[in-house]
């Protein structure tokens, strides 16, 4: 038997910490920055998928079937390194002179997001009775208008719950671009091991930080839910 | 209130999984000759020191080749498992593996949670770039360097480069495909290490490794500390090896002429200090 002495003072304080912590920045800024655009995206993809232009459905269709049904390890290669073979050499080496990296994998986490955001807002614009729809239109309202003041306010309301599930997801997703060298929080907690042995606890460190994060983010949206949604109800 | 009181739960079921864990065995020797099989955990991507050959189909190498020798002497077959640099250690410790044989770098910080064999290889810390693009350590100041996670590597270099940024890939073909497309300037780890990666690429003219070297890196087997018989039985195979000349004829065979390397073998396993 192996004997095992936990310490925890390497990742509560000093140099060990300070790489946790630069590691939770790295994947605050992704979950942030995949969140905004992953929701925007995905609403933008739910209208194209509702439209009644035939061949604007079909793009959406194969955006959402390609991008929901391929993993998104494969996809962050893909931005990373297979977009190296198509782009012009001066833009690869404009891109290879910026954080890439960290680009690629918001890039590849927004996209991957995006297409199960759509079809939950989809379902959600879905379960508004058409009547709605008709009476916008026959009031005067566009059909964008209609959208954008009638429908969508209301789908959004109801594809809350399961848009807390793609937000968290995402943010706990951020944890494969590690893969292409992204300094997240998992980066992080690996190097600590590599550096350490204490692998035990730099990895219960950031499960607690992930668990944190997780518990932010549902809590935030239940209060958004609550106050700005539905301030009239308990 | 009760999703407070979910995610304490949560934590404290995580917790006793920790406590279930690490139950390997304190005798190695006697265990392994019970069961008849060394499980090793060997690299599967890296030739020559374990790679998995086109034709066999079987995980073969430098490495290798010193498990078998050592399975013989046990009279035991061999079970190869492909380990990572970042896996190695914990599935040591975890009792999946009998020995580490896995181009691993013998120092103090390892020292201390694992043992380790008398150095059976012995190489260099070095990078690969493209052609003529580095004549110095100078020349790679504050640039982008790749090299694999978990490895000794990443820490030397991070040493010997203070300004420059490392970027840790998964496993060193990733980080040399990187260094192809310009996403990194070098690709630094042992000699030997890039002597194998550069023997394999398609376009190996464009590249070279610069006689520039940052560290001593002495290879040594990983086995289970306090495993003092187990050791001791390891190195005095090894050390047997190197008489009757079987050590330098597995170094010949995949290192020396007629391989891509042409590396001289310029070490002799001996026992340490």
């Amino acid at each position: 038997m192996l004997k095992y002495t936990f310490d925890w003072s390497i990742v509560t304080s000093g140099k060990y910490f300070e790489w946790l912590v630069s590691g939770l920045k790295v994947t605050l800024e992704l979950s942030a920055v995949g969140i905004v655009c992953a929701f925007l995206l995905g609403l933008l993809i739910a209208v194209l998928k509702m439209s009644h232009y035939r061949p604007v459905r079909w793009i959406a269709t194969a955006y959402l079937e390609f991008f929901r049904n391929t993993p998104l390890l494969v996809q962050i290669f893909f931005w990373y390194f297979g977009s190296y073979k198509v782009l012009p050499t001066a833009v690869n080496e404009w891109l290879n002179s910026t954080n890439f990296e960290f680009a690629a994998a918001a890039i590849a986490l927004t996209i991957y997001t995006s297409a199960f955001i759509a079809e939950d807002i989809r379902s959600g614009i879905l379960s508004i009775p058409k009547e709605q729809m008709e009476a916008a239109r026959s009031a005067g309202f566009s059909y964008l208008r209609s959208m954008q003041y009638i429908i969508l306010p209301q789908a959004v309301r109801i594809t809350i719950p399961p848009l807390v599930n793609q937000f968290l997801n995402l943010a706990k997703n951020s944890s494969l671009a590690m893969s292409i060298g992204v300094m997240e929080l998992t980066y992080q907690a690996r190097q600590v091991e590599s550096y350490t042995f204490k692998g035990f606890e730099a990895f219960t460190a950031a499960t607690v930080v992930y668990l944190g994060l997780s518990v932010v983010i549902t809590a935030l949206m239940d209060l958004y839910n609550k106050k700005v949604l539905n301030p009239h109800r308990a | 209130m009760k999703r407070l009181a979910a995610v304490v739960m949560g934590l404290a079921l995580f917790g006793s999984f920790g406590k279930a864990m690490a139950a390997a065995p304190a005798d190695t020797l006697a265990e392994v000759k019970k069961k008849g099989v060394l499980v090793a955990g060997v690299k599967d991507s890296l030739p020559p020191f374990g790679y998995v050959d086109e034709k066999s189909r079987e995980i073969v190498g430098y490495d290798v080749d010193f498990v078998k020798a050592i399975a013989k002497k046990l009279g035991v077959k061999v079970e190869l498992k492909p380990v990572t640099s970042a896996s190695r250690m914990p599935q040591l410790t975890e009792g999946n593996i009998d020995i580490i044989a896995a181009t691993m770098t013998k120092n103090p910080e390892r020292a201390k949670q694992i043992g380790f064999s008398h150095t059976y290889f012995a190489t260099g810390q070095k990078f690969i770039t493209v052609k003529g693009k580095v004549k110095s350590l100078k020349d790679l100041e504050g640039k982008k360097i790749g090299t694999a996670k978990g490895s000794t590597s990443e820490q030397n270099v991070k040493a010997a480069l203070p300004t420059a940024t490392v970027l840790s890939f998964d496993d060193y073909p990733q980080a040399f495909l990187a260094l192809q497309q310009g996403k990194v300037q070098a690709v630094t780890t042992d000699e030997a290490i890039l002597a194998g990666i550069l023997a394999k690429a398609p376009n190996k003219a464009k590249f070279e490794i610069p006689n520039v070297q940052i560290s001593n890196e002495p290879y040594g087997l990983g086995m289970r500390k306090d495993d003092a018989k187990f050791i001791a039985f390891v190195n005095k195979t090894i050390l047997e090896m190197e008489k009757s000349g079987e050590a330098k004829k597995i170094f010949e065979k995949w290192f020396g002429k007629g391989t891509d390397f042409q590396l001289k073998r310029t070490f002799k396993i001996v026992a340490d200090k």
